[in-house]
């Protein structure tokens, strides 16, 4: 039997749009009965920058009987669930350099536009032609009813620095429209539970005000009462509304953000831990099921003081291959990030899925990427893509080498596991032979 | 109010008749028609459709019989064209006995005070002052803003690709951001071609409420804040492929300059060259253009260079402007009331509560200069929230209510923003801050306070206000008319002002002007905009003047015009000629009555409207009442009549008896304008015919006025009574919003008479409306 991927597809299987969808679902004796409802998928997409220690990030061994390299042995747990794709490049040329390009073409798999952003080499840039995979996929995910959440997709970062430029912007609404990733995780708790705080507090005044309107009720004249009472009425209505809303919210509990941690380099663990909790609350109570996760910005200097390494990541990432204490640093660089990956991972494992089957995990694929292959050669060959989760119904616990394929096939693959069986995406060029073979 | 006039209808019928009760009920149509009294007609012939006591009835006439002719004008119109629905009309007689009835029972405006006293009911904050008001009592935590008297920006050039304190080479104000230096800088010996930035700095004034869109054109490089010295609301610091035009909108409340400031940079950005390749000037964009504007789309405008006279080279502190967008107020009695009440209205000030209380919490430290996460400021934290419920309340909190608004608060919270939060909530949603007449005791000077400051400002008492309440010193009238002075030039003021005249000219709301453009091929969009800023030129040119005369906005013989404007009107100017006043059409032109911007909003897309112009000139600006028409007609299209001009053809179809009634006022005084055309262009021929402007007015004394084109008109608006009042009764309701006759059955004619002997002038006529409504208010038990 042929699988549908969502109910789209099923749809367009059997010769119908979607234009007749509400049609076609006041008819229960057709078509879903006795069908399970299409599962609910999602998407997170985890940077990090300056690339990766070769020696210590690929498996030697592809398929599935590989072992975990030290940047990757966080992943240890999870190495069933995990997808290792080797040999997929970033072939996007053009003006800006490695870096810029790195991250501006990233997700997006299409050329910068010529600006007045100067790198380190090559011409000046600005921002990305077209429109990133993840917006790519938000956008075809809100498109129906059927997956349409609050947000559609939701921008984590974490320390990214306050400057709008190629470096700091990972997604893009479309060209030109880069988006930037809200990195405090205060402002994020605000954007997502805000509103159900604000009703709290409501709540909490409304005793007060009506006691408020008793005592003027009675210093006005009779006329001017009459006013009043209908006013009273209104906010006795508003505490019906608030009642209301609190039971439709019942089953999701707002998360407890630990207050005061202040952006600051050190602080970095404990804003990513944040970040990443309130990330699976949101995927928890379906706001979104796209995200992105930015840790810092394309030629990032963070220093990781909490693992021992005191100079900035940047810097070190120009040190050349025969500077051991440099190769040592970077990889345990690279195994915080991939820690920050097995934990986001962690908690979606140990996060059932609401009304459905298995953990949130079963149902999200992460793919943790970067700029550059390699920091101290700048190359966009052997980006690192390492995808862990059950979202798209990719064969998992592999390692795969595709020895050189344009990345632009990842990024389609992606939309086709959502069912967005796009032709195209960013350069065409790069586009032969459609979505990568070998994942499902 | 029937049982009074029962009462007297018997007794003179018994004296007139002298004959027995019972027959008087049973054959009202005695012998002698002569002894019938008015009330007598009335209820006899006109009662049917217009109800026992004139208040209409559903069936046939649901209007209450109300208005301001005169009892000979009413005679004459009832002896001829009532009633409507028979051929056989009233008799002379007759008429003449019904009419001084109705006009003394329940017709003129005498009776209807009479009958039906006005009084000052409580109502809310309108929109307008809502929004007004939180802005305010947040900006209260603020320094406060000197709009000065210097125009334009701030500015600084500099020999570096970002603005650079040490690398500033040229400071100086520019009037305005259009510049277009080609291939070259500013200033070639100081600044380099390929690598120089600029920072403009100051305030924008906003003339109106409504969301501006600021545009910014350039080939380069290019960040502008409005209103936010942090976030900009045009981020284009990445040139970034080929757009020039960079646009952001933002909702700004009228009367208030924002902070702005503009960063330019023509250079490129990111990794700096290295020093080797400094030496070789690594030439960025060298044949690049480079050019800057600085322009905004205001409401009702299309987009323009914004204007030094717009521009402050102070740099004004944020303004929090509610983004909330509640439902408009009532304006079905001719001004915003707040006298009801809706759950969308509801819902909004809720909304609006909350996005005041997100906002505090985020601008906390700001705004208290507390620390909300640190134990020992909860005093600070304290105070503040009482300071922030006396603003929004009007008057000082009372030990319980310090209690009750703030300290409970501070108990229940989990932590301080918390707390502070939950105060602004509650204080917002109170009825304390939502309704204007709730106040403390009757003779309360922080009543009087809020009054003052809602009548000129439409808005809270400030600090100074509030403060001489405190100290007892707004007592008298002299002390009150004091602090009104000192009001009155704040740009809050001028903008209620500017407001108030664009409403009486009928201009507030969004107008689209556009004209046929086959007949009026050149009156375009941006000449539209054109007229309305000439317009508006015109009204500040009043309003700055400290005469402020009321004959000036009449008679005044200039115009402002502009290039664009000159070439459509025939005047004489270059076309690039930016706008200048102009002694335009002398001979045929005076005053606003006769600003092209009226006559063309006054007129339709392809003719001019005699009945528009007309209905504009009796109501609004003679003030007289005019009922809708009795029925609907199109009026007919100029092109089945092709031998008749517009007059002829407007006087053809409102021949009727029916129509009559109203058009014998509305004709004569709409045909004076006809020497203007739909776009309000001098004309002397209509379809090769000599234009006639002559016209009439039958004054509410009984005379009649004669004139001969807009000229008479505005030489006799200048100067009538009637007129002024119609005036006085606008402005009081625009700045007070409550019936003027709450305030007294003479209050009008005493302040028209108070108008008059202060030489017309405006602004102390402000000041005699605002004062005499801070009388203590007598709604209260």
């Amino acid at each position: 039997m042929t699988t549908y991927a969502s109910r789209r597809e099923f749809l367009k299987g059997l010769g119908l749009s979607t234009a007749s969808l509400p049609f076609v679902l006041n008819l229960p004796s057709f078509a879903y009965a006795g069908e399970a409802p299409a599962r609910r998928q999602r998407l997170i997409v985890m940077f990090s920058p300056n690339g990766v220690i070769p020696k210590n990030f690929w498996p030697d061994v592809v398929g599935n009987e590989f072992v975990l390299k030290e940047s990757l042995k966080p992943l240890e747990p999870l190495q069933k669930q995990t997808l290792i794709l080797r040999g997929l490049s970033d072939k996007i040329r053009g003006d800006g350099d490695n870096h810029m390009r790195g991250i501006g073409c990233l997700l997006t798999g299409i050329e910068l536009f010529p600006g007045n952003i100067q790198g380190g080499s090559d011409t000046p840039a600005g921002w990305s032609k077209g429109i990133s995979i993840d917006q790519e996929i938000k956008n075809y995910l809100q498109a129906s009813a059927t997956t349409r959440t609050r947000f559609g997709s939701l921008e984590f970062g974490v320390m990214v620095p306050e400057r709008a430029d190629t470096w700091t912007r990972l997604s893009y609404a479309g060209p030109n429209k880069p988006l930037a990733p809200i990195d405090d995780p205060y402002q994020m708790f605000a954007k997502l539970y805000g509103r159900q705080k604000d009703q709290e507090n409501l709540r909490s005044v409304l005793d007060a005000l009506q006691e408020d309107f008793k005592k003027l009720e009675s210093v006005v004249s009779a006329q001017d009462r009459q006013l009043l009472e209908e006013h009273t009425t209104f906010v006795r209505e508003l505490e019906q509304e608030l009642k209301a809303s609190d039971a439709r919210s019942a089953d999701h509990a707002v998360p407890q953000l630990e207050p005061g941690i202040k952006e600051t380099n050190d602080n970095m663990p404990r804003l990513s831990q944040l970040q990443i909790e309130l990330l699976v609350s949101s995927f928890a109570a379906d706001f979104a099921r796209v995200a992105t996760l930015q840790f810092t910005n394309s030629v990032s200097d963070a220093r990781m003081r909490w693992i021992g390494v005191d100079d900035g990541h940047h810097h070190l990432s120009h040190e050349p291959d025969t500077n051991e204490a440099a190769q040592e640093q970077l990889t345990r660089i690279n195994k915080w990030y991939c820690e920050q990956l097995a934990f986001l991972a962690k908690r979606l494992a140990d996060t059932p899925e609401p009304g459905g089957q298995g953990s949130l995990l079963d149902h999200t694929l992460i793919v943790w990427t970067n700029e550059l292959g390699k920091g101290n050669s700048h190359t966009l060959e052997n980006i690192p893509f390492v995808l862990v989760g059950g979202g798209l119904n990719f064969r998992m616990g592999r390692s795969l080498d595709f020895k050189g394929v344009p990345h632009n096939r990842l990024l389609l693959a992606l939309a086709h596991g959502f069912g967005h069986h796009l032709q195209k995406f960013g350069n065409p060029d790069y586009c032969g032979d459609g979505p990568l073979n070998d994942l499902t | 109010m029937l049982r009074p006039h029962h009462h007297r209808r018997f007794r003179i019928y018994r004296l007139a008749a002298g004959c027995a009760f019972f027959v008087v009920l049973s054959i009202p149509r005695i012998s002698a028609r002569g002894e019938l009294t008015g009330e007598q007609v009335f209820r006899d012939q006109c009662a049917r459709c217009h109800g026992n006591s004139g208040e209409g009835t559903k069936e046939n006439y649901p209007d209450p019989l109300a208005g301001d002719k005169s009892v000979a004008q009413l005679t004459k119109y009832i002896h001829e064209s009532m009633p409507d629905d028979a051929d056989e009309k009233c008799s002379a007689d007759d008429a003449a006995k019904v009419a001084p009835y109705i006009y003394d029972a329940f017709y003129s405006a005498d009776a209807r005070i009479r009958n039906k006293p006005a009084r000052v009911e409580l109502s809310r904050l309108t929109v307008r002052q809502h929004e007004n008001a939180i802005a305010d009592i947040i900006g209260s935590f603020r320094p406060a803003i000197e709009w000065g008297t210097e125009r334009g920006l701030h500015a600084e050039y500099f020999n570096s690709r970002e603005p650079r304190g040490d690398a500033r080479k040229i400071e100086r104000t520019d009037a305005e951001v259009r510049f277009d230096w080609g291939q070259s800088s500013p200033d070639p010996e100081k600044l380099d071609a390929q690598e120089f930035s600029v920072k403009w700095q100051g305030s924008v004034l906003a003339p109106d409420t409504g969301t501006y869109e600021f545009i910014v054109r350039t080939e380069h490089a290019v960040r502008l804040y409005v209103n936010n010295p942090d976030v900009p609301l045009i981020d284009a610091w990445v040139q970034s492929g080929s757009d020039t035009e960079q646009r952001g909108e933002l909702r700004l409340l009228g009367g208030r300059p924002y902070a702005l400031r503009l960063e330019f940079s023509r250079a490129k950005l990111g990794v700096k060259d290295k020093e080797k390749a400094k030496q070789k000037k690594a030439e960025f964009r060298p044949n690049a253009h480079t050019s800057v504007s600085l322009e905004w789309k205001r409401p009702n405008h299309t987009p323009e260079v914004i204007t030094a006279r717009f521009l402050s080279t102070n740099v004004a502190p944020p303004l929090f402007v509610l983004q909330t967008r509640f439902p408009p107020d009532d304006r079905s009695v001719g001004y915003e009331r707040g006298t009801a009440i809706s759950k969308a209205w509801d819902d909004a000030t809720t909304e609006a509560a909350i996005e005041t209380a997100g906002y505090v919490a985020e601008h906390l430290k700001e705004l208290s200069g507390a620390n909300p996460n640190k134990p020992a400021d909860e005093p600070i934290l304290r105070k503040f929230c009482t300071l922030f419920a006396e603003q929004a309340f009007r008057r000082p909190l009372s030990d319980d209510q310090v209690q009750f608004f703030v300290n409970h608060q501070f108990e229940a919270a989990p932590d301080f923003a918390t707390a502070v939060k939950r105060v602004v909530l509650l204080v917002l949603k109170s009825p304390r801050f939502l309704y204007r007449e709730i106040g403390g005791t009757p003779g309360d000077q922080f009543d009087s306070a809020a009054r003052l400051s809602f009548g000129l400002w439409d808005s809270v008492p400030d600090r100074e206000l509030m403060s001489v309440a405190q100290k007892g010193e707004l007592a008298t009238r002299e002390q009150i008319v004091s602090q009104l002075q000192r009001m009155l030039p704040d740009l809050r003021t001028r903008s209620k002002l500017r407001e108030f005249l664009l409403i009486w000219l009928k201009a507030s709301q969004p107008k689209d002007l556009s004209k046929d453009p086959k007949v009026f091929p050149d009156f375009t969009a941006d000449v539209a905009s054109d007229l309305r800023t000439s317009l508006e030129l015109s009204l500040d040119d009043v309003l700055d003047n400290p005469s402020a005369d009321f004959r000036q906005l009449m008679l005044s013989d200039s115009f402002w015009l502009n290039g664009r404007l000159a070439h459509v009107y025939g005047a004489k100017l270059p076309a690039d000629a930016p706008f200048q006043k102009v002694n335009f059409e002398p001979d045929q032109r005076a005053g606003v009555l006769s600003h092209p911007y009226l006559l063309a909003s006054l007129a339709y897309n392809d003719t001019s409207s005699p009945i528009h112009r007309g209905v504009f000139l009796t109501r609004s600006v003679m003030g007289r009442v005019l009922r809708p028409p009795a029925t609907a007609a199109a009026p007919t299209p100029a092109a089945l009549n092709v031998s008749l001009n517009t007059r002829e053809r407007v006087a053809l179809q409102t021949q009727p008896e029916a129509c009559q009634g109203c058009h014998a006022m509305i004709n004569p005084l709409g045909f004076t304008m006809e020497h203007f055309d739909a776009i309000g262009r001098f004309r002397d021929v209509e379809r090769n015919r000599p234009v006639d402007s002559t016209g009439s007015y039958l004054t509410q004394s009984g005379q009649v006025e004669k004139f001969n084109g807009l000229k008479d008109v505005a030489a006799f608006v200048a100067a009538s009574d009637e007129s002024q009042t119609a005036f006085v009764k606008q402005l009081f309701h625009h700045a007070i919003k409550q019936p003027i006759f709450a305030f007294g059955p003479n209050e009008l004619r005493d302040l028209q008479q108070r108008f008059a002997k202060n030489d017309l002038n405006i602004h102390k006529l402000l000041i005699e409306i605002v004062a005499d409504s801070a009388r203590p208010a007598d709604h209260r038990q």
